[in-house]
């Protein structure tokens, strides 16, 4: 069910608050075992915030359209008086003294924390099998990867528990797992959703966001968290009429898996079926961006976690690895780093003199194997980290919101993903498209076989 | 190109050396591929700070 369909049946009184939460908390508690997607439920602070927002309700209080829905949080975003691990065994018994700023937002228009959702260590991954707190598994097949690092977030959704997640991205942490789970994802423009309260990974590559079962549950909650929002949510009949969407004809189509490529022109022919005016365009080097990316990541969480080095026996060993490289990088070379990205920012702002969009494949591949280190595309082998990474970072490199939505199944029934792009502060244009490609593409809310 | 394995023996804490293999190989790589973009970049070019820059 969508947030919309869940607040009519609690409007009509079809459904209590309670009912829903008590139900909502019994689907996690079965499911843990099989999916591991979360690390914390708070079953009684959830029971007793149900009981207040029935009272509500009953008394003619309505907060709007969240007003009793359940909502997981990543775990590396604060919330009061509940651990919020990172998925770190560092701060295992970290307990926040205040809310994040999306946590308090969302609070307030009557959301209900069902719990904490498992992710990378650190969030500084791609696969969410944590070393501390065990693999989060995928629903659609639990000997996969849900993605990551806000693999906890997209599993719990994708396996219909909640309707809705947040989620943070550093180089693709939302869209990945929500193009390997089959959900729905959106990377805000850089800064345009509070950082408040949120464990810092990448300083200026961290973006905080939504997952959620469609595009219109996604556009909701971003209406509320939104610096500067417009409200926009879609209408039942979104259309592309005149939009201008581009498809790269490099990069971004190199190295991509048969079907993920099939099901993508589907979609680009959707498209252009609906009314847009789709075009082949020739972006400037992505790679670049990549490379740039990299080098700023290693270098600004390096530097965030240098003063727990002193435990390296508590860190798992890709992410050891990954903060001994990032301590190697001079400071001159992240300046400069720095400094390269504000012209490829400025080269690549260019394309949208011609364009509302752009359209690429969200990763890929399909989810690989919990443990699988590589994967290939015919001869081509690309470990699963930068494979999975390279389509969505630039868009951290460039602070453009992004958009991660299903777009078809492969042969072996797993998850499809696309990936949207709008200019900075453009995400009503992104919700736009995206809600039209899924009434069009009929794949939202597909439910993985139990 | 820089000499990982000196630096990586010089920091403090030294960077262990069974983790040597996980680390220099990708950072080599990585650093082949980023000097050629910050040969050229103008003396006038600020930090990213945003996309609000780009206009």
């Amino acid at each position: 069910m969508t947030v919309v369909e869940i607040g009519d049946a609690l409007r009509s009184k079809k459904l209590s608050v309670r009912e829903l939460t008590e139900d909502t908390l019994r689907l996690v508690a079965d499911s843990q075992e099989r999916l591991n997607a979360f690390i914390t439920i708070t079953s009684d602070a959830a029971r007793a915030r149900a009981a207040v927002l029935d009272d509500e309700l009953a008394r003619g209080v309505d907060r709007g359209p969240l007003h009793g829905i359940p909502i997981a949080h990543k775990d590396n975003i604060f919330t009061q008086g509940v651990r919020t691990t990172a998925g770190s065994k560092i701060f295992a018994d970290f307990v926040p003294d205040g809310d994040a700023e999306i946590v308090r937002q969302l609070n307030d228009a009557g959301a209900i924390m069902i719990g904490k959702t498992g992710l990378h260590e650190f969030a500084y991954g791609v696969t969410s099998n944590n070393p501390h707190f065990g693999a989060v598994r995928n629903p659609w097949d639990t000997e996969r990867i849900p993605g990551g690092s806000s693999g906890g977030s997209a599993a719990a959704l994708a396996a219909h528990l909640i309707p809705l997640a947040t989620g943070t991205d550093t180089g693709g942490s939302i869209r990945i797992p929500a193009s390997f789970c089959g959900v729905v994802g959106l990377k805000p423009t850089y800064n345009r959703v509070s950082r408040q309260g949120v464990m810092p990974l990448g300083l200026t590559l961290d973006h905080v966001g939504p997952l959620a079962g469609s595009v219109r549950d996604a556009a909701l909650v971003f209406s509320l968290i939104a610096t500067h929002g417009s409200g926009y949510v879609p209408p039942p009949h979104a259309d592309l009429r005149g939009m201008r969407i581009g498809v790269p004809d490099t990069f971004f189509i190199e190295n991509i898996a048969p079907e993920v490529m099939l099901s993508f022109r589907a979609a680009v022919q959707t498209a252009a079926a609906l009314g847009a005016h789709v075009t082949e365009v020739r972006l400037p080097d992505a790679g670049s961006l990549n490379v740039i990316g990299r080098m700023v990541q290693l270098a600004e969480v390096s530097g965030l976690l240098a003063s727990y080095l002193d435990r390296r026996a508590d860190f798992g060993a890709d992410v050891l690895a990954l903060l001994e490289q990032g301590r190697l990088i001079a400071a001159a070379d992240y300046v400069n780093a720095q400094r390269a990205r504000t012209l490829l920012a400025r080269d690549f702002a260019k394309i949208w003199m011609d364009l509302d969009c752009l359209m690429t494949p969200a990763t890929p591949m399909t989810a690989p194997k919990i443990g699988q280190m590589s994967v290939a595309f015919g001869s081509h082998n690309e470990d699963v980290r930068s494979a999975a990474t390279r389509l969505a970072r630039p868009f951290n490199v460039l602070g453009w919101p992004a958009l991660a939505m299903p777009c078809g199944f492969s042969s072996e029934d797993l998850p499809i993903g696309l990936q949207l792009i709008a200019p900075a502060r453009q995400e009503d244009t992104l919700l736009q498209a995206g809600a039209a490609l899924e009434d069009a593409f009929g794949v939202a809310g597909r439910q993985p076989m139990r | 190109m820089t000499d990982l394995k000196a630096l990586a023996a010089a920091m403090d804490p030294p960077v262990p050396e069974e983790l040597l293999p996980q680390v220099i190989p990708p950072l080599e790589a990585l650093e082949a591929a980023f000097r050629p973009l910050v040969q050229n970049v103008p003396p006038d070019t600020l930090m990213w700070t945003g996309p609000e820059d780009e206009a």
